[in-house]
């Protein structure tokens, strides 16, 4: 597979959490074999200088890098940044929970997630103490993006050496559909249950057919309900360390947020580092 | 609370007996047949009510079902209850979220499968009330309204089944058809709540307030009621035991809205679909809780229901085969053309926007409430419902032959 993310950007503020930062992004740069592009918004004072070079020095970089600096609106700029800059990957952290207030209007890393036109990477609650990732869940809901999503999801778990693979589907309207099945008798009903089981197990197998993942084993998990809040409850329940999602067709909106799009679960209360992924770089 | 006699308490036992009893007996028939359960129900009333046993053997269908008897009183309560019910599932099978993802590309499909049977709907009985017997001929507006709403309205648990039998349930028509139809029910049960409360018959709150409260109604519900249903039901989840404390407390606040919209006007119905629908999109009302209010309401207050139908009019007296067969018209033309030139909207063929607009033109149980309702309001008499039912019962047996044969050639 060829590597995915050629430039990885990373919005960097000066922070307590920016050597984490750093070194998340430095690990990644160095599994994808990455140039690392740190976009910083803030003016450029010798002393907002030094404290980043100082930060950059202790962080011991060790792939290729470039700093930008850029002033302004924070979340416009590095946005405008990763397009301007042709970025495959942002790394950016975030909270797992933000207050509903900021939920609603969108802190910066929330409208990051949100409007970034590449992927994203979003760490939750970002360490120094780098951890590796043993459990990935990827979802594969129906998204454009859905098979890239996967492929990611299974090579980032095949560099790290996760020990599983979660790739999730979700049952859509299962109790409309088995209330619509009303004639049936019990051992047609449970039949007919798990035919739509075996239906959605099978499609995630037929995405996967072209998909390497020698060392990893892999587990197709079909789940029911809202389809969002059950991926953060699973993700939860296995103690993920990354989980993988489609980016959305279209741009969520405030509407998204009020009847919540299945991201916005995700996006509301991160379970666990995240990766969005969006469709490729033309030139990348 | 009041006591029944003895002998009504036997009346009432047997009365639930025979018509559960029967309600199975034909449903199971109906199924051999592969038609819905519903046919079957409908017809086990047919056979218990006055069309048949009240006609062959009026003494026993006195013995089992006397009128005027307390009996007779409290088992109109349970088939109004039961009626409530179905209309709170009919809210749950309405997924907001599909039909938010859905919704600009099901709205041109749903909207015009809506407005023009509403337009063709309303046209004809406005402009003949007589013939299309028109109970109060002061409301003929509310009239022509009301038979515009039938026309417009969509079986989403009918065409459910018919998308699985032909495996396109996943399919891009599919999603459209069923997200076409949860608008066209939403939007048919406000219009339906609205004209109910142009009637007003018997409510001291004015016809605006009602049409304000209604809309306070749903927006709090949607809003406010539904975070609040975020916070109650995760502590019955965990604190009650299950699935009693949910299923306890969803049909609690399904009886709360429905007597809350009654009060102020509308209809119970509406209070119960608007709280299935708020219900239905917590995340925290889980697919075994729906699926366990389903069978409970499905296969017990169902049955009740649709056998009390037949229990109710006879349909040999009421039978007009005139009326019947323009409403079926009626009913086929607005529909097909509507929904038809909606999904070819959507991008689809000709042949698959007629197909689909087939399915959409099954009306099924919904139909039946809605006239079962309008009569008990006075909008119509029991020759329209006659008619009605049938029209809904062959819409729904005809539209998945109909879609398999336009999609086979």
């Amino acid at each position: 597979m060829e590597n995915e993310f050629k430039k990885i950007g990373l919005a960097i503020a000066i922070s307590p959490t920016a050597q984490a930062m750093l070194s998340e992004a430095t690990r990644l740069a160095l599994l994808f074999n990455s140039e690392l592009v740190l976009i910083h918004v803030a003016s450029r004072l010798k002393e907002n200088e030094n404290k980043l070079n100082e930060l950059i020095h202790q962080a011991k970089i060790s792939v290729p890098y470039s700093v930008i600096w850029r002033t302004g609106n924070v979340e416009q700029e590095v946005l405008l940044a990763c397009d301007e800059e042709n970025i495959d990957l942002l790394v950016a952290g975030a909270l797992k929970k933000e207050n509903k207030v900021k939920h609603f209007i969108g802190s910066i890393a929330r409208t990051i997630m949100r409007k970034a036109n590449c992927s994203v990477y979003m760490v939750n609650n970002p360490s120094i103490h780098l951890q590796s990732i043993r459990q990935v869940v990827i979802n594969a809901e129906d998204s454009p993006h859905i098979e890239r999503a996967i492929a990611i999801g299974c090579q980032l778990a095949e560099l790290e050496n996760a020990s599983w693979v979660h790739v999730v589907r979700e049952l859509k309207m299962l109790s409309l559909t088995l209330s619509a099945n009303r004639h049936l008798s019990e051992p047609e009903y449970n039949e007919r249950k798990q035919k739509l089981v075996r239906e959605e197990i099978q499609a995630v197998e037929k995405i996967m057919e072209g998909i390497v993942h020698k060392k990893t084993k892999v587990n197709i998990k079909v789940l029911s309900g809202k389809s969002g809040f059950e991926l953060c409850k699973f993700v939860e329940k296995k103690k993920a360390d990354l989980l993988v999602v489609g980016a959305p067709p279209q741009r969520l909106s405030l509407l998204d947020r009020i009847f919540p799009h299945d991201l916005e679960y995700v996006f509301g209360d991160l379970p666990c580092n995240l990766l969005v992924v969006n469709q490729p770089k033309e030139n990348g | 609370m009041g006591k029944l006699a003895h002998s009504d308490v036997v009346h009432l036992l047997v009365q639930l007996s025979v018509m559960l009893l029967m309600g199975r007996l034909f449903a199971e028939g109906a199924r051999k047949l592969k038609l819905p359960a519903v046919v079957g129900e409908i017809f086990a009333g047919i056979l218990l009510g006055p069309t048949i046993l009240g006609t062959i053997n009026p003494h026993w269908f006195q013995l089992i079902f006397p009128v005027p008897s307390t009996s007779a009183t409290v088992l109109s309560g349970f088939v109004q209850a039961a009626v409530v019910m179905l209309l709170f599932i009919g809210g749950l099978e309405v997924d907001l979220h599909v039909v938010l993802q859905q919704g600009k590309k099901a709205l041109a499909t749903s909207l015009l499968g809506i407005s023009i049977p509403f337009f063709i709907g309303f046209i004809f009985p406005y402009t003949f009330p007589d013939f299309f017997g028109i109970a109060d001929k002061q409301q003929r507006v509310v009239f022509a309204l009301f038979m515009g709403t039938a026309m417009a309205i969509t079986a989403l648990p009918v065409i459910v089944r018919i998308l699985m039998d032909l495996n396109l349930f996943k399919s891009r028509m599919g999603l459209l058809v069923v997200t076409s139809a949860m608008i066209d029910d939403t939007v048919g049960w406000i219009i339906f709540s609205v004209i109910l409360g142009l009637i007003g018959k018997g409510h001291s709150v004015s016809i605006g307030s009602t049409v304000g409260l209604a809309i306070a109604f749903v927006v709090f519900m949607l809003t406010i009621g539904r975070w609040l249903l975020n916070r109650l039901l995760p502590w019955a989840n965990k604190k009650l035991a299950w699935p009693g404390g949910v299923l306890s407390i969803s049909l609690a606040i399904c009886f709360l809205g429905a007597a809350f919209t009654e009060y102020i006007g509308l209809h119970a119905v509406f209070g119960a679909f608007i709280v299935g629908v708020a219900l239905g999109d917590s995340e925290h009302f889980t697919e075994r809780a729906k699926e366990i209010v389903h069978q409970f309401i499905n296969n017990i207050f169902a049955p009740l229901f649709f056998v009390s139908i037949g229990l109710r009019v006879n349909f040999f007296t009421n039978f007009d085969w005139l009326l019947t067969l323009t409403l079926l018209t009626i009913a086929f033309t607005g529909k097909i053309i509507g929904s038809g030139l909606g999904t070819r909207l959507g991008g689809f063929s000709w042949r698959e926007s007629l197909a689909a607009a087939c399915g959409m033109n099954a009306r099924g149980a919904m139909e039946i409430i809605l006239g079962l309702v309008a009569l008990e309001n006075g909008l119509i008499n029991e020759r329209v419902f006659v008619s009605l039912v049938i029209m809904a019962l062959v819409t729904s047996m005809s539209s998945g032959p109909l879609m398999k044969w336009l999609l086979k050639k």
